[in-house]
């Protein structure tokens, strides 16, 4: 095979790697984006309000060092990159009315302890 | 070649447009994201800053000014320790011009409700921008603000125990009980700063209380207000003095420009019964103001695309910072420490966590006879 067309096959089946990595990175279109900012030593917003049945996309990005984002007593906890570095998305349906505290599960600093937030579930109103 | 070129950008054009599209989505839907890593921290963190200062008349001073290391440990979800171990200057023997080691933060936080957190242990005093955010990448600048220094006596330590929470709509507080000062330490230069008992057997014939009120419910700026209500001791019960110290402050950043500014007063009524007992006791004077009283501004520019992992920010401040700002009775100002200074200087950021500083500071004071020097500085300053 002409080295031409061995390159052109390369290339396409790079391409549709990229293609199938970003359709299955799209968050459904039913699915409300809740974008989150990081930095010492807070989260914006830090409080979130959903109903249940819901599934929300979490997009959380560092406006300086690399953060945490853990919900506490779920399996959420995950590295928010630098500033410059992305963004993280992270889904949440909780499946039970109640609040949900998520906090910094990375030591970033004096202040740590203070970034801290809530995602607010209720019951979804008839 | 053409053909190739054509298939080529077939898909490119189709990878690049069929995100939205082909998954039926409305203009606004998300763009893509990385999926989210599982998070790997360890339990120590800290930071490293190191100056390089030329005070004009004065030799050239080269110091690894901080040495900082801190820890935490969840004993449950809800029960968590943090710890600040700070060594300045690099060497300590004993007396402190060499250096210090200190505990600057040892503490149980018990988590209870978002509204409500009991706090007990070595903590940071919660007053002005500095005291709780000191890493060296958060501030402009190679020395902290004068401000800081001789009216805020920043790093703010001390033994105690309290409160803190956040509300909705962006409130935030935390009031804390803990040790008084030392009186004995109080000085017309720098105020109260040597007055900090740091939790090293620390007296407490009274009880002192601190506290903050934070808003964070505007995009893109932060306002607080704090204050610190005790006393002086000095001699045990002997003399004592009130102690109060008021502050505000506001830091903005939208796009590429970043304002913060602080304002604070410190005030000592009793500061005449202190002179006069120090200059029996000692034969000096210390000539301590009834109050102090600081301001600056800062206004910082960032030159590269706010965003971006790399980052040159210049920046100005002006600080006027005055320890001698209203006499008791029977006592004149020292007029070298009403100071006031601009800063001018610029940081480069190689990445979030480096901040490489470079400032000239043109420092005066209303002294006609003792001339305020300038200065020109660098610093490295990093985060782990």
């Amino acid at each position: 095979m002409p080295a031409r067309y061995r390159s052109t096959r390369a290339a396409s089946v790079v391409l549709l790697v990229a293609l199938v990595a970003t359709l299955s990175a799209q968050a459904p279109a039913d699915r409300r984006v809740v974008k989150i900012r990081a930095e010492r030593f807070s989260f914006t917003p830090s409080e979130i309000s959903m109903v249940v049945g819901e599934e929300i996309e979490i997009r959380l990005k560092s406006d300086d060092t690399s953060h945490g984002f853990k919900v506490v007593g779920q399996d959420v906890d995950v590295t928010i990159p630098k500033r410059g570095q992305g963004e993280v998305a992270v889904p949440f349906k909780p499946a039970k009315a109640g609040r949900y505290e998520f906090e910094c599960s990375h030591l970033c600093g004096a202040g740590h302890s203070f970034m801290r937030g809530v995602i607010v579930v209720k019951e979804r109103k008839e | 070649m053409i053909s190739i070129n054509h298939i080529s950008g077939a898909w490119l054009a189709l990878a690049l447009s069929a995100g939205p599209a082909a998954a039926g989505q409305t203009p606004q839907a998300p763009d893509p994201v990385p999926a989210a890593k599982k998070s790997s921290t360890g339990p120590l963190s800290g930071y490293m800053d190191f100056h390089v200062n030329k005070i004009s008349g004065e030799d050239t001073v080269i110091d690894f000014h901080r040495f900082v290391l801190l820890f935490s440990h969840s004993f449950t979800p809800r029960i968590r320790f943090v710890g600040e171990l700070e060594l300045e200057h690099a060497f300590v023997e004993g007396a402190e011009p060499s250096g210090e080691l200190e505990l600057e933060q040892a503490y149980l936080d018990f988590l209870i409700h978002r509204r409500f957190n009991i706090r007990a242990g070595m903590l940071l005093m919660p007053v002005g921008i500095i005291n709780e955010r000191h890493e060296p990448p958060v501030y402009n600048g190679v020395e902290r603000p004068l401000v800081d220094t001789v009216i805020i006596p920043t790093t703010w330590f001390e033994t105690g125990a309290g409160v803190h929470g956040e509300f909705s709509g962006g409130w935030r507080y935390r009031a804390y009980v803990t040790a008084p000062l030392n009186a004995l330490e109080f000085s017309a230069d720098e105020g109260i700063r040597e007055g900090r008992q740091k939790g090293s057997r620390s007296r407490a014939p009274s009880a002192s209380v601190t506290g903050r009120v934070e808003y964070l419910g505007v995009p893109d700026l932060t306002i607080g207000a704090s204050f610190w209500n005790g006393r002086g001791h000095a001699f045990g019960t002997l003399l004592e003095t009130g102690v109060r110290v008021l502050e505000a402050d506001a830091r903005f950043q939208r796009d590429r420009l970043e304002l913060r500014g602080q304002i604070a007063r410190v005030a000592i009524p009793d500061a005449s019964e202190l002179n006069d007992t120090l200059l029996v006791e000692s034969g000096v004077d210390p000539n301590i103001a009834e109050r102090l009283f600081g301001v600056y501004g800062e206004a910082a520019y960032r030159i590269l695309a706010r965003g971006s992992p790399r980052d040159l920010v210049a920046f100005v401040r002006y600080e006027f910072a005055d320890t001698q700002h209203r006499m008791p009775a029977g006592w004149l100002p020292l007029e070298e420490f009403q100071r006031n200074q601009w800063v001018f200087g610029a940081t480069y950021f190689p990445e979030p966590d480096i901040a490489v500083k470079v400032d000239y500071v043109w420092l005066r004071n209303k002294s006609s006879i003792i001339k305020a020097p300038a200065s020109f500085n660098v610093g490295l300053g990093w985060w782990f």
